[in-house]
């Protein structure tokens, strides 16, 4: 029964008790792994839509159980369509790219970090101060991530509602699979050598301090990161300006707070090295130089081995979209 | 009973109204995600006008670098090995018995001219200033405050001596370096500037001008520098340079600053004392006189790195200028979506 099922592309099962509904949903749910979405309206649907990974209800006639019972809920079944093909799409972008990146910008703090402990003797000191290290998570890289997982979308409703098939790159796995996170890992690592021993080798022989070093580094993975998420940020509206320039800035604005006071031992680490020329070119270089394959990667990736997402962005900014105005999708009538 | 969701949806029909039926939330640009934004793509003359312009940029900043570097005139004179002399085996017995004298003569040639100010620094190498209990081993409030001058947490092992709190508690303040240097210049005697080498911060608001050394140095084991006990701390200039620990294992502090201009070719001739005992560990001591540029010190590595750079993105505009004009593709053209491709036999 399975494998007469899984040839078919549209199976009708009729007189279905809502027992039978939920094991068909079982049926495809056990034996592979593809996601399962219930959608129904009645009392007797409630099994199914429990049964299945996704169930949508509907508000209608039959009363609320379906609703009730279900994850998403809507008035009418042809609100299915841009709940699949618009949100679920803008969804799993997001979600997908949100944890790629959540790995990456700790990986690469953490191995900045790490890169030095091979030149203390291997003691855990850490050049950057314990208040930075803290406050990156939480202030110096978190807002950003929020506001770009929240907003960035990379296609338009319109353009996803009139290319349907677009859907099928969630299906693909093209957003979150293992080869995008081995390649943010290298990228982590790249970027922490270069933040790390760019530095190193400018100041090995002279009198730079601990904390003006760390200083240097805390800004500089800061920035990196952040520049990394500005260049993969698809669509640019006030709000993500906001928060991340802002948050860069608020990266320099407690860098020069926690180095203004007294009892910690970075006090006026800031103030002293800003003032050097040598730490300004440091940081350009550093910046450029770790996203330079990042950008190249990109770069070759879009234009010679486009995705169906890259075209479809291209379309939406150099071709005018001129036939889908309207949400839904014309659908032949059986004759 | 009514045959389940899958045949409903060939009865969609096309409606006028949009998606988003909510009728409580404001439909606002902001929760209809529908904001305003631009949507840069990265087209061929972006990515090659990108690396053209890195590499524009680079390039003669790693010039400039290189050239700034090069001004420098820096004289490197190792001496640990050279000032123990030749006759002794253990030099670590040596090192440590105060009884010796110490006094070693070098003589430094000055390869170009340099121009004041000259900064002398001594240079350690090996020494892990960074290590972790070494780093933590200090107390900041008794440095600054002379009413905390028993709060000696974290010092360890230089709390206390004798049940009295030693201050300036911590091994760092105990393992000051405590070599010294006079200088001659072709016979004449050459000053050296000794004030103003700590950070001015550290000096007004990290070291109290009322906190004077207690108890400091009167252990069994000498570490470093003995402090004179009617100098206050903020005035003890190379306590605080040497409480800045420094980054790195191998690493310069400053020792003084000479107003002189020297000649190439002059004789600079050093009688120091070689009082600082690197040698249990295996490390280096030398002598360093340098200029500066706007760059710091002498570092061929900020310009070799900047034309690395921008020779890299020179070349990558180049490589990139290639690929798009072996494989020109049209940006946005519908041809390219895989499903159109598959059926068309792209």
């Amino acid at each position: 029964l399975f494998k007469v099922a899984t040839e078919c592309s549209v199976v009708l099962c009729c007189r279905v008790a809502p027992l039978q509904k939920a094991g068909i949903v079982a049926l495809i749910k056990n034996r592979t792994d593809d996601m399962t979405l219930a959608i129904g309206d009645g009392a007797n649907d409630v099994s199914m839509i429990q049964m299945a990974d996704v169930g949508v209800g509907i508000n209608g006639q039959e009363g609320g159980q379906a609703v009730m019972a279900s994850d998403f809920s809507m008035g009418q079944f042809r609100f299915l369509v841009p709940l699949l093909l618009v949100h679920g799409h803008w969804n799993y972008q997001r979600m997908g790219y949100m944890i790629l990146y959540n790995f990456y910008k700790n990986a690469t703090f953490v191995l900045v970090l790490f890169w030095y402990v091979l030149y203390t003797s291997f003691t855990l000191t850490t050049a950057i101060t314990e208040w930075s290290s803290l406050l990156y998570t939480v202030l110096y890289t978190s807002l950003p991530t929020i506001v770009v997982g929240i907003l960035d979308k990379d296609l338009s409703k319109s353009t996803l509602l009139a290319y349907p098939k677009l859907y099928g790159s969630g299906q693909r796995n093209e957003k979150y699979n293992l080869n995008l996170f081995v390649l943010n890992m290298l990228e982590a690592l790249w970027q922490s050598l270069v933040v790390f021993y760019i530095p190193y080798f400018a100041y090995r022989q002279s009198t730079i301090g601990m904390s003006s070093l760390g200083d240097l580094w805390a800004l500089a993975s800061v920035i990196v990161v952040n520049m990394q998420l500005a260049m993969d940020i698809i669509r640019w509206n006030w709000i993500i300006h906001v928060f991340v320039w802002g948050t860069i800035a608020a990266t320099v604005i407690c860098l020069f707070v926690i180095d203004s006071i007294w009892v910690l031992p970075g006090y006026g680490a800031i103030y002293h090295i800003m003032g050097q020329g040598l730490f300004w070119l440091l940081l350009l270089i550093i910046v450029v130089t770790a996203m330079v394959p990042h950008f190249a990667i990109k770069a070759f990736s879009e234009h010679f081995v486009p995705s169906d997402i890259q075209i479809g962005r291209e379309i939406e900014k150099f071709e005018a979209l001129n036939q889908v105005n309207h949400s839904e999708i014309p659908m032949r009538t059986f004759s | 009973h009514s045959c389940p969701m899958v045949l409903r949806i060939a009865e969609l029909t096309s409606f006028g109204a949009g998606a988003s039926a909510s009728t409580h939330q404001p439909n606002s640009k902001f929760t209809q995600q529908e904001l305003p934004a631009c949507k840069p793509i990265l087209t061929p003359k972006w990515v090659i006008s990108v690396f053209l312009l890195v590499g524009v940029i680079f390039v003669p900043i790693g010039v400039a670098s290189l050239l700034a570097s090069n001004k420098v005139v820096e004289i490197v004179d190792r001496y640990d090995d050279a000032c123990v002399p030749s006759n002794v085996t253990n030099k670590l017995a040596y090192i440590q018995n105060s009884t010796i004298s110490k006094t070693c003569r070098r003589t430094l040639k000055v390869p170009k001219d340099m121009k004041q100010p000259i900064f002398v620094y001594y240079q350690l190498n090996n020494f892990y200033q960074n290590h972790r209990r070494y780093v933590k081993s200090r107390n900041d409030q008794q440095l600054r405050d002379a009413s905390k001058a028993n709060e000696t947490t974290l010092c360890d092992p230089e709390k206390t001596r004798d049940g009295m709190a030693i201050v300036p508690c911590g091994l760092i303040a105990w393992s000051t370096f405590n070599d010294t240097y006079t200088f001659q210049h072709n016979t004449n005697n050459l000053s050296i500037d000794k004030t103003d080498i700590s950070w001015k911060s550290d000096r007004d608001h990290k070291f109290g001008s009322d906190v004077f050394p207690k108890n400091f140095q009167k252990g069994p084991l000498i570490g470093g520098k003995t402090l004179n006990e009617s100098i206050p701390l903020s005035e003890q200039e190379d306590l605080i340079v040497w409480m800045r620990t420094a980054a790195l294992p191998t690493f310069r502090k400053l020792y003084g600053r000479i107003y002189v201009d020297l000649k190439e070719n002059d004789t600079i001739t050093v009688t120091l004392d070689n009082n600082y005992n690197t040698y249990s560990f295996d490390g280096k001591k030398s002598l360093v006189l340098s200029t500066s540029t706007w760059l710091g010190g002498k570092n061929d590595f900020l310009g070799l790195a900047y034309l690395t750079v921008g020779g890299l993105c020179f070349f990558l505009a180049f490589a990139f200028t290639l690929l798009y004009l072996i494989k020109p593709r049209k940006l946005g053209d519908n041809n390219y979506l895989s499903w159109n491709r598959n059926s068309a036999g792209h």
